[in-house]
């Protein structure tokens, strides 16, 4: 069979799919899942997270696949020496299946697909590894605290809010929608990849033009009276935040799990990633504290060539016009690197901001 | 490019800008109930919450869900009038902006504060929740331990906050260290008032607290 780009993406797509509904039926229906089922969500992210270097790679991204069918088959002895049971076998067998059908197809697969000109950064592929981690210690977590009666799960989402409210924020930004937010991981992944029409295809004008620099934040001296974030962002806030306040709904483990998913079917409604652009109610109060960040991505407007192929549709997830910014991302930047891998020149898109627009930006504040 | 900011929900986003870091500013000072209302007296300056409950009993009702709102909303407005007068401050530091957006600034720079407000009301849930568990001494040095590093790291990032959002809005670098000096001002008139238990509250503190525990 020829691996074409579609047909990679379809196979590892409906791949994750079985092993999500087969987590989530284990979870809320017979309190079983197979250790294998963690991993088979990891390699169904992690093919189409790496989509564009596996594309071409059909045989190595088939490996991935192995590895829950491995893990499968070490750990069904133990769970069956613990408790022996039908279901326990029933899981090991959907394990196999779910990760030995992509294997071979991948593994027996041809490609004409060539690898990308550009290599992958390695903040990006660190990056996918943290989305990753994150997602399978959200998943264990959860389904231990399901399935054990513990409060395991309130404690990662204790250690999640210490990090995404008391301390990344004023160091990084809004790097919890890009990095850290299971929710942000599925949809990278996941929704990103499905064809359906969406119940919800456009959003109003009013609404999406907050994303854009007409009505929203750009980097620079030139905007002391503009928003920093879009309205409706920081609206999506209230009703959560004060269910939460009034039903003192903070210790209880069922909360935080119908909050995120509550984000998922969200996200089911709206294009990609549109929920986390203008309605997500965990990134709003956590994404204000992003203003005083003490680091961004630097945009090297002097060296900017604008070919556009950064452009908001095109690259960043949160439909930022980077060739309209000043000197640095705006607040609204979720840090994902997806600008600095698209553009093709060296130095406009930087960690570090370069000499020459260190002096532009300095001359800037003198004048100003 | 000003102009461009005039959308009806653009000019929306930047009331929210302002009350959203205002609540949650200002709500640690009136989630105080009974049992703990002399422990948050102890833990902010007295004055705050003391204002709060004044509110608070103009709003009272029998629902306890409503009364939980009722009781953060009061610590809320304070929390406003508290940034409110600091705006003031700032604004005649920046003079280059509206007096809106010198409060947007003001709340905006001041969430690693309201975080910090949040943590220090965690800190005396934690401390009664543990009461009868631990020594009292024990309590005592680990909510002050736990207190301090939390004033430092978020006094810290206040700062810095002040700092980067000054650059990132054009405020020159002299004025920026006038900001700076308005945080630090701040700070310190807040530690004063009474931020964190001292040792002379915690001895008042502590009979009523074994009572408490006592009758409990």
């Amino acid at each position: 069979m020829t691996i074409t780009k579609q047909r990679f993406v379809t196979i590892n797509k409906y791949a994750l799919w079985a092993a999500i509904i087969v987590y989530l039926y284990g979870l809320f229906g017979t309190k079983i899942i197979q250790p294998g089922i963690f991993f088979a969500i990891a390699a169904g992210f992690f093919n189409l997270l790496h989509q564009k270097y596996f594309n071409a790679r059909p045989r190595l991204a088939a490996h991935m696949w192995l590895i829950p069918a491995v893990i499968g088959a070490f750990t069904y002895p133990l769970l069956m020496e613990k408790q022996p049971s039908g279901q326990n076998a029933f899981y090991f067998i959907l394990t196999l299946i779910i990760s030995l059908i992509p294997y071979l197809l991948l593994v027996f697969g041809t490609t004409e697909e060539q690898p990308p000109k550009k290599e992958r950064l390695k903040v990006i592929s660190f990056r996918i590894f943290t989305q990753i981690a994150v997602f399978l210690i959200y998943a264990v977590f959860t389904a231990y605290s399901f399935i054990y009666g513990s409060n395991v799960a309130l404690f990662f989402w204790g250690m999640f809010h210490v990090l995404t409210v008391a301390i990344l924020p004023f160091l990084f930004g809004r790097v919890l929608c890009g990095w850290l937010c299971p929710n942000a991981t599925l949809q990278d992944g996941l929704f990103k990849n499905m064809t359906y029409t969406r119940p919800i295809p456009k959003l109003p004008k009013a609404i999406e033009e907050q994303s854009h620099s007409t009505a929203m934040y750009l980097s620079g001296e030139v905007d002391k009276n503009a928003p920093y974030f879009p309205f409706t962002l920081l609206l999506s806030w209230f009703p959560m935040f004060f269910c939460e306040t009034v039903f003192d709904l903070t210790g209880d483990l069922w909360y935080p799990i119908y909050f995120m998913y509550g984000l998922f079917i969200g996200s089911l409604l709206l294009p990609w990633r549109k929920m986390c652009t203008h309605f997500c109610w965990l990134s709003s109060y956590r994404g204000i504290a992003a203003h005083g960040s003490l680091w961004r991505i630097r945009y090297n407007k002097s060296k900017c060539k604008q070919c556009k192929v950064c452009q908001a549709e095109k690259a960043c997830p949160f439909f930022i016009d980077i060739c309209e910014q000043d000197n640095e991302m705006p607040a609204t930047c979720c840090l994902c690197f997806s600008c600095m891998e698209a553009c093709p020149f060296e130095g406009v898109i930087t960690f570090k901001r370069a000499p020459e627009e260190k002096a532009r930006v300095k001359a800037v504040g003198k004048a100003a | 490019m000003a102009a461009n900011y005039t959308t009806p929900l653009a000019r929306a986003a930047r009331i929210m800008e302002i009350v959203i870091p205002c609540y949650m500013f200002g709500k640690a000072w009136g989630i105080a109930d009974a049992k703990t209302v002399d422990l948050f007296r102890a833990m902010f300056p007295a004055f705050l919450i003391d204002i709060a409950e004044f509110f608070k009993k103009i709003m009272q009702t029998d629902n306890a869900n409503i009364q939980r709102f009722f009781s953060t909303m009061s610590g809320a407005i304070v929390g406003f009038v508290v940034v409110a007068l600091l705006a003031l401050v700032m604004h005649l530091v920046l003079r280059d902006r509206k007096y809106l957006d010198s409060l947007r600034f003001t709340s905006v720079s001041l969430i690693p504060i309201a975080v910090l407000n949040g943590t220090l009301s965690h800190a005396i849930k934690t401390l009664v929740e543990n009461l009868g568990t631990q020594t009292a001494d024990a309590l005592y040095a680990s909510t002050v331990s736990s207190s301090r590093g939390n004033i430092l790291i978020d006094g810290t990032f206040y700062l810095t906050a002040m700092w980067m959002m000054g650059r990132r809005t054009g405020v020159s670098r002299g004025r920026r260290y006038g900001v700076i000096g308005v945080g630090i001002g701040f700070m310190v008139i807040y530690m004063a008032l009474g931020l964190m238990i001292s040792p002379g509250e915690w001895q008042a503190l502590l009979p009523k607290l074994q009572q408490a525990l006592a009758n409990h």
